[in-house]
């Protein structure tokens, strides 16, 4: 922005000097060439009265002295009967114009020749001393040089001008550009820390009065999105403590019956009540727990989940395969939730076929941009969309881990689909969208790690 | 038998817990308020404070700062949060075990037992734990197999120690969770499975050919001296 202030700023001098410059560039062309003619006319217009009153060898004299005094300007007299005195000039059209009796100024090859006609000449006259008649013309040459003087040197002088008020005009459209430019910057920097979950950050409002209510409009923002987060996490500590209170003295009673079968029956009844609790708490911690722009390598991710479940795929004799296009495979989703959701896909094939049941995990780039993820097994399959919901699975569990992954997806901005494998049984697919990543953020990629704490290998 | 004082504002909690826990053959006292319950620990000196966190008059961690100034008694604090932050603010506010709810009394119970046993130094809970050829320094975190250093994460090695800590005893996968995890039963309680897995491969051994650790079908696994 401040190069294009300073830009604009230099565009409109330009235009500026440009439009006062060239005419007065023009104008001292001008003047020095009407000073110059004004110079040989009066330079003609003083051997006047010497040509219409001497004759000869004077005049001839006084026609060398004036040459002498102004070589610059050369001057001819042209006699009536033909002569010439003085620099040697040719007749031309000019000349005989002025015999006619009229003081021209023309123009001729390498400059003006000033025609000063000098009529009735008393007893005529020749250049040897005789009686002269009719009418003698003065020329006064002026070259294109002497008509030019100076003005290059003017012309170097305002150009110097120019390029002076030029860089001046920059130099103060760069100032005024970083008035304009800092605080616009520091509003900036004070949205990107907000985004990025830094809820102190504030802006200093400064520079123009609209950019200062910019910068206290994103500080009331800050503040009221600060309320809004505590009153969420309170509410969310609150409603655990709520929820979790209850469950406690009922499984402490569910311990307390005295029948196995109903004691164990009631047991997994609140074991599975404690379960939703606990992921409905988990969810709505989730809008404090992560940024705007969450983001996560899902091959690093995928990588480290599938390492793990690793040994115990060895020990229970299932075959699996790994088949991830090699990363960073940039979603829009954090590390934990990644993991927690590649491990609800595991778990489900762990849990819901037999040992020996060949898994297959395969990883692939989107076109447009996160990724796919798709976890196949060669066990017996799954019933299509339902067991994707809450609550709904045929297999003796809640339904709840493929309905977290589902949730997980479609906050990424993609889906969970469930189909028939390549292997035979179900096949699960995740997709996960790009992150959100504005221009300007561009050149300050961040890849997260894909490490959870408490979980995992740590 | 222990003297404890449940600190809990629920009847509901109150009265199933004294009634396991008295069922355990602890002495319980309670109280409902964090101002009763410190009246209560500079009167009568309990062995064990059971204290909920959510009290009416003041905030749990104030009361647990209050207690400490007047007394050393073990205390086990009982939450709602199960956050990492929390339980550091907790630990370092000076309870010396906290249980997540919600827990059975069976789980307060052994939470009980183990402040106990730390608290009274007979018994440091530090101590070398030797199963056969394995060696578990829990102080330094680390365990030994026939000399060897091996090379486990802090999960790995809290599974270990748990396991070691009870040589033959089965151990249900809800204790592991429970107790290693401190998490709820029926979540994702096929993590203990790949960490049992993880271990079983760096002990050298595997489910086919166990040595150490030996699954007892539809009940648990249990940590035994190979050589016996």
């Amino acid at each position: 922005m401040r190069l294009r202030l300073v830009l604009l700023v230099l565009a409109t001098t330009s235009l500026v000097l440009t439009a006062f410059l060239l005419p007065l560039a023009l104008l001292i062309r001008t003047f020095a060439a009407d000073r110059a003619v004004d110079g040989a006319v009066a330079q003609a217009q003083s051997l006047t009265p010497v040509v219409a009153m001497v004759s000869g060898d004077t005049l001839a004299l006084a026609v060398d002295q004036l040459n002498a005094a102004a070589p610059d300007r050369p001057v001819t007299v042209f006699l009536p009967d033909g002569t010439t005195i003085g620099a040697r000039a040719q007749v031309s059209d000019g000349v005989r114009l002025a015999r006619s009796g009229r003081s021209i100024t023309a123009q001729v090859p390498g400059g003006l020749e000033v025609l000063v006609s000098v009529e009735g000449l008393p007893g005529g006259g020749t250049a040897s001393g005789g009686g002269l008649g009719g009418t003698a013309v003065i020329r006064v040459f002026v070259p294109d040089a002497v008509l030019r003087h100076g003005v290059m040197r003017a012309w170097l002088l305002l150009a110097a001008v120019g390029l002076g008020l030029l860089a001046l005009s920059a130099l103060v459209a760069d100032r005024l550009a970083r008035s304009l430019v800092r605080p616009l910057a520091d509003l900036a920097g004070a949205s990107d820390r907000l985004a990025d979950g830094d809820l102190t950050a504030r802006a200093e409002p400064a520079g123009p009065r609209e950019v200062q209510r910019v910068g206290t409009a994103l500080n009331g923002l800050a503040v009221r999105m600060g309320e809004l987060l505590t009153r969420e996490r309170e509410y969310s500590a609150d409603l655990s403590h709520r929820l979790r209170t209850p469950l406690t003295a009922l499984r402490i009673d569910a311990e307390g019956i005295a029948d196995p079968e109903s004691r164990e029956r009631i047991g997994e009844g609140v074991d599975a009540v404690e379960g939703a609790v606990n992921e409905i708490i988990r969810e709505l911690r989730r809008p404090v727990r992560e940024g705007v722009w969450v983001t996560c390598d899902a091959a690093a991710v995928v990588d480290e989940r599938a390492r793990f479940w690793s040994a115990l795929a060895e020990e229970q004799q299932r075959p699996m395969t790994v088949r991830a296009a090699p990363g960073p495979l940039p979603v829009r989703v954090g590390p934990e939730d990644l993991a927690a959701a590649v491990d609800v896909l595991l778990d489900n094939v762990f849990a819901h076929t037999p040992d020996g049941t060949a898994f297959a995990l395969e990883l692939v780039a989107r076109a447009a941009g996160g990724a796919r993820l798709s976890v196949d097994d060669a066990g017996p399959g799954m019933s299509g969309r339902a067991a994707v919901h809450r609550g709904v699975s045929g297999e003796g569990s809640t339904g709840l881990g493929l309905d977290i992954a589902r949730r997980t997806a479609a906050c990424s901005g993609g889906e969970l689909t469930v189909s028939s494998g390549t292997l035979g049984g179900a096949r699960v697919t995740l997709e996960l969208g790009p992150p959100l990543e504005p221009k300007y953020r561009r050149g300050r990629r961040r890849h997260r790690a894909a490490s959870r704490p408490g979980r995992g290998n740590g | 038998m222990a003297q404890l004082l449940l600190v809990e504002d629920d009847a509901a909690i109150r009265r199933a817990l004294i009634r396991s826990l008295s069922a355990l053959g602890h002495a319980v006292a309670s109280a409902a308020t964090a101002m009763e319950a410190v009246g209560h620990v500079v009167e009568h000196r309990p062995d064990l404070v059971l204290l909920d966190l959510g009290l009416p008059d003041l905030d749990g961690g104030e009361a647990l700062r209050l207690m400490r100034a007047v007394s050393t008694v073990p205390v086990i604090v009982a939450t709602a949060r199960d956050d990492e932050a929390e339980m550091i603010r907790l630990l370092d506010n000076g309870a010396d075990d906290y249980i997540v709810k919600p827990f059975g009394a069976g789980q307060v119970d052994a939470r009980i037992r183990a402040v106990l046993r730390r608290a009274a130094a007979a018994t440091p809970a530090d101590a070398t734990i030797t199963v056969g050829e394995l060696m578990l320094r829990p102080d330094a975190y680390e365990a030994l197999l026939n000399g060897t250093m091996l090379d486990l994460s802090p999960k790995e090695f809290d599974l270990l120690h748990y396991l070691a800590s009870r040589p033959g005893q089965v151990v249900t996968k809800r204790d592991l969770l429970t107790n290693v995890w401190r998490q709820p039963y029926g979540g994702a309680d096929k993590t203990v499975d790949v960490h049992l897995a993880w271990l079983r491969r760096k002990l050298g051994e595997s489910a086919q050919e166990p040595r150490y650790l030996r699954t007892v079908r539809g009940v648990g696994v249990k940590l035994v001296d190979p050589t016996q």
